[in-house]
């Protein structure tokens, strides 16, 4: 049984994703299966802190938001004006702080510790800041003033958007390292907190550096990897395509004028589901990549070492483990595959709207995937960013129509049938968390749980 | 004396803008954070669905107001929904103690981690969520009706004679006070009563307390109506305060783990501590001194810009840094609370 | 396990069957109402969406679209935060229930993805009644994207010129963080600097948060005796003005249209008297109308977006019987021409007459509740009402 358990899961979510592609439309279920790839990377990222090392990091919104950066960071075309007014103190103050940070660094190796050494460090630090405001302030209110209705920050490097894939990984591992530093000697439960905590803290600069990322102005028009629509429907060798595919359908019908209406509605559905399949094959690209090094590392003699430091770290910590920089590690490695992750949402939405990152949608509905998936394996949680994802969009339609069979015996103008039916969306968290207490109790280790391995 | 005038104006300046606004919003903060540091003692996990539990209290509350109010019932100049916030608090405590009946319990007799229990209240917390919007909606709602004003900015001026206003609400003095008798109770609860030595003792060593006879159900039970009685209790008073909106509850959660956290994990005193440190954190570092130094700093030591510490852009982000700094520094909080392994 | 996903099968059966059931028996053209039902926005949006009804409601009553149609609404929910989300819901409405035109979306981001990724794609028309995010102007619509509330750049200018000529010269600026909030105070306090203002502060507040009583006193502390709030009358902007007149730190307001309404004035305890601000729209008999009306219909018309989502679906309706068809591409085409003049004026209430001139062969320029008129990229170009308090708000002027 337990051999075809996830080859049987996945068969049966590849039949519900066939399913809504029957009875809805291909163009809904394939842009699911878009997010479904996004949301499995997710939570591959999360799984491997969780699954492997048992860290609780409840500040994947922070890391998602950060790859989102990057994707503006990468793509979106340099604004020269705003470099010409205030990129020169933007360096400087920058500048200013990295010699800050330099003398900090080797008075902490050099010097002895003690008061001396407290007191000329505070003194750098102060000054340091003083001097960097100097530059900094006047710079970035130069940048933002720079036609600040539709641009107003640096810009990017204008870039191909796929790069920030990787950008986006790296500055989210960036981040993750100083922040691991700090925050991993807690455990459990503090852990979280402390990192639901930062996470707010990255998106609290995110929206407010605007000189940045523009912040809560939002960043849009982000360059796409893939033709558009519009565009698409122009093309010569597309309508071709498309009148190929669909001869038999065309050839039925004799009225001239009719067949060319249904070859513009053809070609309208064909460039929505040849777009939604080229991101697809991007994203599945990606998470292939992941997932085959993600199931290496786990079975290697690292992710061996992992998982005994996770069971009982104790002894692992007699066998002479170093710990601390193990969890940092992982730490590190599963951020950099959210914010990955962070980068291919930004791409796929085409903008970067920093109210958006929610802890609820960017944490939890993450934590909910890898938990129901089945935490440790890999390729549970893929399942779980698959299964989730899906019942979050489906919810709805399943909601109304739920509604509307249990108000279906009331009078059209009842006050509580008008009330259910638009409570309906409101299901959608209700399921969420209905589905998650029942894996958690009933199948405790997920849907597809880790194989435990005795040799 | 002008300077004594002068000084009197600043105070006045700072209670008005700082301290009492400050205290109204910590005692609040107060409240909720003792749930979670009750829950996460006794209980030992991080609750993420108290804010939910807020909101599911405030709502009951609500809606027995409206229903007092239909009938006539009112206790003016007091607001009606102190008649009602008993009824509110013996309907949460039942929920409460049936999620745990329904949820948590299943996990505590089979002894698994605690993050476990977490992870299982972050899917209660999803339900409760949706539970709260389904029976009273997303709108906002407002259910004070008590008098308003203690003492008003302008009735103060004319009183004192100062340039500066203080204006003082009911619900502020109202919050302020039930949360003071609120935790004077809960403290000698605590402290005094049988069941509260048997939580307390529950709290400090589950297996010594089990070998000592205590019933490890009882306490459990005691735990989550208490837990639902100050969960109520601080969203009602906030709701008062300000008004009731199932998302803005949701996002009381964070500042009220912050204080949690800060005051100490677990640790009553710690709760109460950390609630207003956050609040006043807050408010002060956001605060813009610059008037208040006009009316103590000699002239020429008077600040050209609004000398303010922080843009109130980050205001949410302060009580995140409090945390972060206070983890940091001292993981157990400003008062030894619970270092969970 | 396998219960879980039986009983997940099972209830995407149920719901596949009971789509095609019902897509089998109506042969009502469906119009798609997308907007943030659950999210940050939740509270403003089931009326919003209730407005927009009624206007599919009365067309559908007439009796007159296109020979007797009925228009069925199908809601779904953009979450407002979230774009994937948006286009998905978005992607369902149009590929799946296919419905014939949409109202939405409600949040700028929501409807930047669903207008450059639904609604261009597949050619069906949107109109959104309260993206003013001034980015949307210049999105990669494809001629798809429109919308009855005005880009936030105009309004700015106009209400800045408003305080100056009531010779105000120092104000604090309070305004929602956001797209729309952020937007709105840039453009004001641009305008507002160059015609001789001073601008003491301008201090972000976050929706929905437990506290303002900070913001309320950094913005007092800055000196100005004026506060400018540049939010919503439901959420922060009304958090704010309420700890103002607690503290008595500002004794009057100057508001934006998301901040004006008579549930303003009905929720906030103290007097507003003196306040006074711009919203959209002219001297019409339009918005009262649509006072009246809605409340003959049982709906609070007195909100933000109300009016302009009323429009926003009675222009998709006027545009389906210019066209004479529910086509799409249609629709599209004809939404200008029904919403400019030359043609009969039409106000709220109106739609079933506006439908006979149109079948009839007339010309219509709807007007309506938020006085529509488009611009050539399909904007509501708008001129501003000044209103004031006293003590509820009443009309001094035209911009």
């Amino acid at each position: 049984m337990s051999k075809f358990r996830a080859p049987l899961v996945f068969l049966i979510m590849a039949g519900m994703l066939v399913f809504v592609g029957v009875y809805q439309s291909w163009s809904v279920s394939l842009s699911i299966l878009g997010m479904c790839l996004i949301s499995a990377v997710m939570a591959l990222g999360v799984n491997i802190q969780w699954g492997y090392a048992g860290l609780f990091n409840a500040g994947v919104m922070g890391f998602t938001a950060i790859g989102g950066v990057a994707a503006v960071l990468v793509s979106y075309p340099p604004v020269k004006e705003a470099w010409s007014a205030g990129g020169g103190g933007i360096g400087i103050s920058l500048l200013i702080m990295l010699v800050m940070s330099a003398i900090i660094y080797f008075s902490l190796k050099l010097l002895p510790k003690g008061k001396l050494r407290g007191l000329l460090i505070f003194i750098v630090l102060l000054l340091g800041l003083y001097v960097a405001r100097q530059f900094f302030y006047p710079a970035v209110s130069s940048i933002e003033s720079v036609d600040s209705a539709v641009s107003g920050f640096l810009g990017g490097m204008g870039l191909p958007i796929l790069f920030s894939w990787i950008v986006g990984g790296v500055l989210a591992a960036a981040v993750a390292w100083a922040i691991g530093k700090v925050a991993l000697g807690l455990r459990s439960d503090y852990l979280a907190i402390a990192t639901l905590g930062i996470s707010e803290i990255v998106i609290a600069v995110i929206k407010n550096e605007d000189w940045l990322t523009r912040g809560v102005k939002n960043v849009t028009g982000l360059k796409r990897p893939v033709p558009l629509e519009a565009e698409l429907q122009q093309e010569e060798w597309f309508i071709s395509l498309v009148s190929r595919f669909n001869e038999s359908k065309l050839a039925a019908i004799s009225d001239a004028d009719a067949k060319a209406e249904m070859l513009r509605s053809l070609v309208i559905e064909g460039s929505g589901i040849f777009v939604k399949l080229c991101y697809a094959g991007l994203f599945a690209v990606v998470l292939l990549i992941v997932l085959a090094l993600s199931i290496r590392a786990l079975n290697s003699p690292w992710g061996r070492m992992m998982r005994a430091i996770r069971d009982n770290d104790e002894a692992a910590s007699a066998m002479g483990k170093d710990i601390k920089k193990r969890h940092l590690q992982v730490f590190i490695l599963g951020s950099a595959v959210i914010g990955i992750a962070g980068a291919m949402l930004t791409t796929l939405d085409g903008q970067l709207t920093p109210t958006s990152y929610q802890p609820l949608r960017f944490t939890f509905l993450v934590w909910v995937m890898v938990i129901v998936g089945g935490s440790g394996n890999n390729l549970g949680a893929v399942f779980g960013g698959f299964l989730i994802w899906f019942m979050w969009i489906e919810a709805e339609p399943i909601a109304i129509v739920l509604m509307s069979f249990v108000t279906s015996g009331m009078a059209e103008t009842s006050a509580l049938k008008s009330h259910l039916i638009e409570s309906a969306p409101h299901l959608r968290l209700f399921l969420m968390g209905l589905l998650l207490l029942f894996v958690l109790r009933f199948s405790p280790k997920g849907i597809l749980p880790e194989k435990v391995r005795h040799s | 004396m002008p300077e004594t005038i002068e000084m009197l104006n600043a105070l006045t300046l700072f209670s008005n803008f700082v301290l009492i606004p400050g205290l109204a919003y910590g005692s609040q903060l107060a409240l909720g954070a003792l749930g979670v540091t009750l829950v996460f003692g006794i209980l030992r996990f991080a609750n993420f669905a108290h804010g939910d539990l807020m909101a599911f209290g405030t709502m009951v509350t609500i809606l027995m107001t409206w229903w007092l109010q239909s009938l006539g019932v009112s206790i003016s100049p007091l607001p009606t929904a102190l008649i009602a916030l008993p009824i509110g608090i013996i309907v949460t405590a039942l929920f409460a103690v049936a999620t745990d009946k329904a949820v948590f319990s299943f996990y505590r007799l089979k002894k698994s981690p605690p993050v476990i229990l977490t992870i299982a209240s972050i899917g209660v917390m999803f339900m409760m969520n949706a539970i709260v919007r389904f029976i009273i909606g997303p709108n906002d709602q407002r259910f004070y009706d008590g008098e308003k004003f203690l003492m008003k900015a302008r009735e103060f001026k004319q009183l004192t004679g100062l340039d500066e206003g203080l204006s003082i609400r009911y619900t502020q003095v109202l919050t302020v006070v039930v949360a003071l008798v609120v935790v004077i109770a809960l403290f000698w609860f605590l402290q005094r009563s049988r069941t509260g030595k048997a939580m307390r003792a529950f709290s400090d060593n589950e297996d010594l307390a089990l070998l000592s006879g205590i019933n490890p159900d009882r306490v459990v039970l005691i735990t989550w109506i208490i837990a639902a009685a100050l969960a109520t209790i601080a969203g009602v008073l906030y709701g008062m305060d300000k008004s009731f909106k199932p998302f803005t509850y949701f996002q009381l959660l964070l500042p009220i783990f912050a204080a949690a956290i800060v005051g100490g994990i677990g640790h009553p005193v710690g709760a109460v501590v950390g609630g207003y440190v956050v609040a006043f954190s807050e408010v002060m570092v956001t605060y813009a001194y610059k008037k208040v130094f006009v009316y103590v700093l000699p002239e020429d030591w008077q600040p050209e810009g609004l000398s303010q510490l922080l843009s109130t852009d980050y205001k949410f982000a302060v009580s995140f840094i409090i945390l972060v700094v206070v983890l940091l520094i001292k993981p157990t909080g400003l008062f030894k609370g619970k270092v969970i392994k | 396990m396998r219960k879980t996903l039986l009983a997940t099968a099972t209830a995407l059966a149920l719901s596949a069957s009971m789509t095609a059931m019902a897509a089998s028996h109506s042969e009502a053209i469906k119009v798609g109402v997308i907007l943030g039902f659950t999210g940050p926005i939740e509270s403003l949006t089931p009326t919003m969406a209730d407005s927009a009804e009624l206007a599919f409601k009365e067309a559908s009553e007439s009796g007159a679209l296109l020979d007797g149609k009925k228009i069925e609404a199908v809601r779904a929910d953009t979450t407002c935060v979230d774009a994937a989300v948006a286009s998905s819901a978005a992607e369902r409405l149009v590929t799946s229930e296919k419905v014939v035109a949409m109202v939405g979306a409600a949040c700028s981001g929501s409807s930047t993805a669903i207008a450059t990724k639904v609604a261009a794609a597949n050619g069906v028309a949107m109109i959104s009644p309260s993206s003013t995010s001034p980015a949307l102007t210049t999105v990669e619509d494809n001629g798809m994207f429109f919308r009855t509330a005005p880009s936030d750049a105009r309004q700015g200018e106009v209400l800045a010129g408003i305080v100056i000529d009531r010779d105000i010269k120092e104000v604090a600026i309070t305004y929602t963080n956001n797209d729309y909030g952020k937007g709105l105070a840039e453009s004001f306090s641009t305008a507002y600097k160059a015609k001789g203002g001073k601008v003491a502060i301008s201090a972000a507040h976050e929706d929905g948060k437990a506290d303002y009583s900070a913001e309320v006193g950094a913005l007092s502390a800055s000196g100005a005796e004026e506060l400018v709030v540049l939010g919503y009358l439901d959420q922060g902007g009304r958090g704010v003005i309420q700890a103002s007149l607690d503290a008595d730190a500002f004794s009057r307001f100057i508001l934006a249209d998301g901040m004006i309404g008579d549930s303003l004035i009905k929720n906030v305890d103290g007097s507003l008297n003196g306040t006074f601000g711009t919203l959209p729209g002219s001297e019409s008999a339009g918005a009262k109308m649509f006072l009246d009306h809605a409340k003959a219909n049982g709906i609070d018309g007195d909100g933000p977006y109300r009016a302009e989502s009323y429009d926003a679906a009675a222009l998709l309706v006027l545009a389906m019987q210019a066209g004479k068809s529910a086509d799409r591409a249609s629709i599209a085409k004809n939404i200008m021409s029904v919403a400019n003049a030359p043609g009969e004026k039409i106000l709220p209430g109106q739609i079933a007459k506006a439908l006979k001139i149109l079948a009839e062969g007339g010309e219509v320029d709807y007007d309506g509740a938020s006085n529509v008129e488009f611009s050539e990229v399909g904007e509501a170009a708008g001129s501003y009402k000044e209103v004031e308090v006293a003590p509820k708000f009443n009309t001094m002027k035209v911009h």
